[in-house]
């Protein structure tokens, strides 16, 4: 397995480029929400994709998982995972406020991680020079086997995963939702080379 | 006439954003910070006219220096450069007294409109 090993300016500038995106993803829910949303410094590692299927979920259907793929120029791509607790996701429809008839709370959830995830990586991949591309969000059943059923049938090598993990709390209430980018090996050396570009410019 | 500047924030890379944004005369003798409290200490023992101010920070954020600033009445010019774009926030922190909200990445232009605005160059 080969690992990102990022340095301490790539990882810093790495660290700066997802503040800025999650900055931008942020603003967004909160206007979705209409409400205010602390924000806090987020933390980003690098785990191997099976020890993180393993710790997603301890017990069976414990959460929603909403998953997207993205595709960029230059080899970037990846799926992104929004992990829901079971009470966050339970309290998203009462802050979304929808009406009951309006769309179900699995639509609510997809419809707010799409927001979320395309928000995210279009100013991540702006700040790289880069665009993204997307699929269809999907809802997948919260447990490991349907996200690693998920993730065999994408046609790349899954070894390594890029966990960012982002907490948003809303003011009245606490919501937290995980946000982790599975990218492929080649994808994540093709994100360090352009790190390496940035931090040559300073 | 020579103006003191201090950067605060906890990217080093974002530091350096700025401190290249910026023209020479206030570039050369800037000093930085890596948190709100290294800020804080530096604003205590040192007067500063301009200070550079990041909000999502460890140790004590961006809202903790303006607060700790307007308590002990330490009053250089601050600009917010922040990811947090948040309307709320931006009102947030011009009522605690900073002089302008600027958006992460800042932008050479946008910043220098800022200082020529209140009069650092």
């Amino acid at each position: 397995m080969s690992e990102l090993n990022l340095n301490e300016d790539q990882q810093d500038c790495l660290q700066e480029i997802i503040n800025v995106a999650m900055g931008q993803a942020s603003d967004q829910l909160a206007r979705y929400l209409d409400t205010f949303v602390y924000l806090k410094v987020p933390s980003i590692e690098q785990v191997s994709t099976l020890s993180l299927i393993e710790t997603l979920s301890s017990n069976e259907n414990s959460a929603s998982v909403v998953s997207q793929g993205f595709f960029g120029y230059e080899g970037i791509r990846g799926e992104a995972l929004l992990v829901y607790k079971p009470k966050d996701s339970d309290r998203l429809a009462d802050l979304l406020g929808y009406e009951p008839d309006e769309l179900s709370v699995e639509e609510q959830i997809i419809d707010l991680s799409s927001i979320l995830t395309t928000t995210f990586l279009n100013v991540f991949a702006k700040q790289i020079d880069n665009q993204m591309s997307y699929s269809a969000p999907r809802l997948l059943a919260g447990s490991q086997s349907a996200v690693s059923d998920h993730l065999a049938q994408q046609s790349f090598n899954w070894d390594l995963a890029l966990k960012v993990k982002i907490t948003y709390q809303v003011t009245d209430y606490s919501f937290n939702c995980d946000m982790i980018l599975f990218i492929p090996e080649s994808a994540i050396n093709n994100i360090k080379a352009v790190i390496d570009r940035i931090l040559e410019e300073f | 006439m020579s103006f003191s500047v201090l950067v605060c924030d906890d990217s080093n890379m974002a530091r350096k954003q700025v401190l290249r944004s910026l023209p020479e005369q206030l570039s050369a003798n800037a000093q930085l910070a890596k948190n709100g409290q290294e800020a804080v200490e530096l604003l205590r023992s040192q007067q500063f006219d301009i200070l550079f101010l990041d909000l999502t920070m460890p140790v004590l954020d961006g809202l903790g220096v303006l607060q700790a600033l307007k308590d002990e009445n330490i009053t250089p010019a601050i600009f917010v450069i922040s990811a947090d774009i948040q309307p709320e926030m931006q009102n947030k922190v011009l009522e605690l007294g900073a002089k302008a909200f600027l958006r992460k990445p800042v932008q050479l232009e946008v910043l220098n409109t800022n200082l020529k605005n209140h009069g650092f160059i």
